[in-house]
């Protein structure tokens, strides 16, 4: 069989949900003629039509607002930005609206639409192309945030969220899009979009990260077992709401937790799952729960851009940091 | 200036030792807020703050022992108007420059033991004080190897082997008690089997039993369900059983004690029995649930033994034991046969109560003890 890659999975997902709900809608800046920036809406202006596959001005706040009354009125939008840097004006359609309607209308209406958003850097791309801002996402009610790290992950979750009635803000780690790739079948099946992913088992520490991240997490566990520390790894990717429940027996099990994260640390949503452990996994901590994480700075340009993002090396000290409480 | 001295915690306790303070100098406090816990022989009790105000002195430093009715606080009246809550009095606190620094920690919050949550877990399912351990991890941290290490009688840094230690916490009640026990107490010991056989079927609840079979035998000689006080030569005894039932556990020994087990049906008494070990072996016992037993029960049986010279402690009157169940050959009419028996021990205060009424009390045990249910 041949490989998927993230991106192209992105694409089936989209495909896949136009063809079996016609009011799946495809909105964003040169997502039909152009097919996205990155190609993940490749074809599917010739496929649908110009109707439901829709260029837009180069307005973020429009998007975003298009995007809600199509929700509103019973369409599925789903809405590209071209970078998680461009997506701040739109944060104001999303808190403010999207996000409200369920209560806003006790339930008589629900706001299902996807808001989708390459992240994190890794791509030397300019200013405002890297952020990582998932943490503002997940301190709004009423939002799933989910980031996946794989082509049958992205697939899955991507299907999940547009066949579900909640406003969703997917992103996606944009270094992974060709990176990650594997076998997978175009199949229709989606995957939980409240649920972590063990992708590894281990027993001395438990490894909590998403994103790009989590190839970086996976390196570091194989690198370290051959220092004798078995590190479990478990992509969270629905990072709202959180199964915290999985993360916390894992650390019942390890004893030990770190946290990794391309966002910087301050804010992070690395405080939030630490905080969640600390209360659900107390009495079982060995040692202290660390975060492995951006700095607290501007994602910086090119040059710089490997200083700044998490690898396995870094994580690989905080290992022997949390080994060390023995 | 108010003065506040470490209460009488009961029990007889003649001292404590301070093993956390939850306030600090210059702090406010309102009145039941958690002053300082105090670790008795028994338990750590947890002292609540008589009053509301500000703490001018804490005047015991922590891990002494303090003897009750010592001064452990004073209060401050002079400077501070007490609203009885923290807001409330902020502006008539900050000004006080000769308060404790900011920077200052608590007594409170420094951490005096430096471990994990999980190896603090570890250490106290082992009954092992922290307090005494140099550690071998970052920073001098206590390790889960550190505590396996003194748990298995090897010693951790520069501890030698064979040293003395102070023995502190439930060893250190349980000596204080056996010696006044054997300085007061004049003990003598009866034993017998009871024959079980037409319930015994290699397993069913014998401490359920023996509680029922207690109580029946209170009922024919009360005078062993008593206190007596040897000074005054007074003798009090009781209708309602309080009865102590002897826990072991890693730490040591402890006695919680099952209200009017006479009075529950055996599903209480089980249940009761099963919460209260529990507690022991989560250290987590209430003092309320070691007061005042006026009997006490030694399962010991489930270790090892059939019958035990017991110690009673005064002004307990008696203590029952149980050993472990054997076979016993039983000659018939030209047939041997074979039953299953409890032996019992029952040790008793012979100052204020005789062999006769001794023994008819293990034979009312005995004969209820047999029955079928």
């Amino acid at each position: 069989m041949p490989e998927t890659t993230l991106v192209q999975a992105i694409n089936l997902a989209l495909a896949r949900a136009m063809t079996e709900d016609e009011r799946v809608i495809v909105l964003g800046e040169d997502v039909g003629k152009d097919g996205g920036v990155f190609r993940a809406t490749d074809g599917l202006l010739a496929r649908f039509g110009a109707d439901r596959v829709r260029d837009t001005p180069l307005s973020e706040a429009v998007i975003g607002g298009i995007s809600v009354g199509l929700a509103v009125s019973g369409f599925r939008p789903v809405a590209e930005v071209q970078f998680s840097g461009f997506i701040y004006p739109l944060i104001d359609q999303i808190a403010n609206h999207a996000s409200r309607f369920r209560t806003r209308t006790h339930g008589h209406l629900t706001c299902p639409m996807v808001i989708r958003a390459p992240n994190g850097g890794g791509i030397h791309a300019p200013e405002h192309h890297s952020d990582s801002p998932e943490a503002m996402f997940t301190n709004i009610p009423g939002l799933r945030v989910i980031i996946p790290s794989s082509p049958r992950r992205a697939y899955g979750l991507l299907l999940a969220a547009l066949r579900g009635s909640d406003p969703v803000v997917y992103l996606e780690p944009t270094r992974l899009y060709r990176a990650a790739r594997e076998a997978m079948e175009d199949d229709g099946k989606s995957l939980p979009v409240d649920q972590c992913f063990i992708l590894r088992e281990g027993s001395d520490v438990t490894i909590v990260t998403w994103g790009a991240m989590v190839v970086e997490a996976l390196k570091a566990a194989a690198e370290w077992q051959a220092k004798g520390c078995s590190a479990e790894v478990i992509d969270v990717a629905t990072l709202k709401p959180l199964d915290a429940e999985t993360i916390i027996r894992s650390v019942k099990k390890t004893s030990r937790c770190v946290i990794v994260h391309e966002a910087p640390l301050t804010g992070g949503y690395g405080g939030e799952i630490a905080a969640r452990v600390a209360e659900g996994a107390f009495s079982s901590l060995l040692a202290p729960v660390l975060r492995v994480t951006g700095f607290d700075t501007v994602m910086p340009l090119p040059k710089l851009e490997n200083r700044y993002l998490p690898d396995a090396a870094r994580i690989g000290v905080a290992l022997d940091r949390v080994m060390a409480y023995a | 200036m108010t003065i506040f001295n470490l209460p009488d915690l009961g029990e007889g306790l003649q001292d404590a030792e301070i093993v956390a303070w939850h306030v600090a100098e210059g702090d406010h406090v309102v009145a039941d807020a958690p002053l300082v816990s105090v670790e008795t022989e028994k338990a750590v009790v947890e002292v609540p703050s008589p009053r509301s105000g500000y703490i001018k002195h804490l005047l015991a430093a922590l891990h002494q022992r303090v003897n009750v009715g010592a001064p452990i606080v004073e209060f401050d009246d002079g400077t501070h108007v007490d609203s009885g809550t923290v807001v409330g009095d902020l502006s008539a606190k900050l000004p006080a420059a000769a308060e404790p620094a900011p920077t200052q920690t608590s007594p409170a919050t420094t951490a005096s033991v430096l471990a994990s949550p999980a190896v603090r877990v570890l250490a106290r399912d082992r009954g092992i004080d922290l307090s005494g351990l140099s550690g071998t991890g970052p920073d001098g941290t206590i390790t889960r190897a550190d505590v396996e290490r003194v748990s298995s009688g090897l010693v951790a840094g520069e501890q030698k082997a064979g040293t003395p230690q102070a023995l502190t916490g439930v060893r250190r009640s349980m000596a204080v008690n056996m010696a006044k026990a054997h300085a007061e107490v004049v003990p003598a010991t009866v034993w017998d089997e009871a024959d079980i056989s037409l319930w015994w079927t290699g397993h069913g609840d014998i401490t359920v039993r023996l509680v029922r079979a207690i109580a029946v035998a209170r009922a024919a000689e009360p005078i062993l369900n008593a206190w007596y006080d040897g000074q005054a030569m007074t003798l009090r005894t009781f209708d309602r059983i309080d009865l102590g039932i002897a826990v072991d556990f890693e730490g040591g020994l402890i006695v919680p004690v099952v209200r009017d087990a006479g009075a529950r049906d055996m599903a209480s008494l089980r249940a009761e029995i099963d919460r209260l070990k529990a507690a022991v072996r989560a250290r987590a016992v209430s003092v309320a649930d070691l007061r005042d037993p006026t009997v006490t029960l030694s399962n010991f049986g489930m270790l090892a033994g059939r019958h035990a010279a017991l110690v009673v402690v005064p002004p307990q009157v008696a203590i029952v034991g149980a050993g472990r169940i054997f076979q016993q050959a039983v000659p018939g009419a030209g047939t041997v046969a074979f039953t299953h028996v409890l032996p019992l021990s029952l040790t008793f205060d012979h100052r204020v109560a005789t062999g006769g009424e001794a023994g008819r009390f293990l034979q009312a045990m005995i004969d209820d003890l047999k029955q079928s249910s």
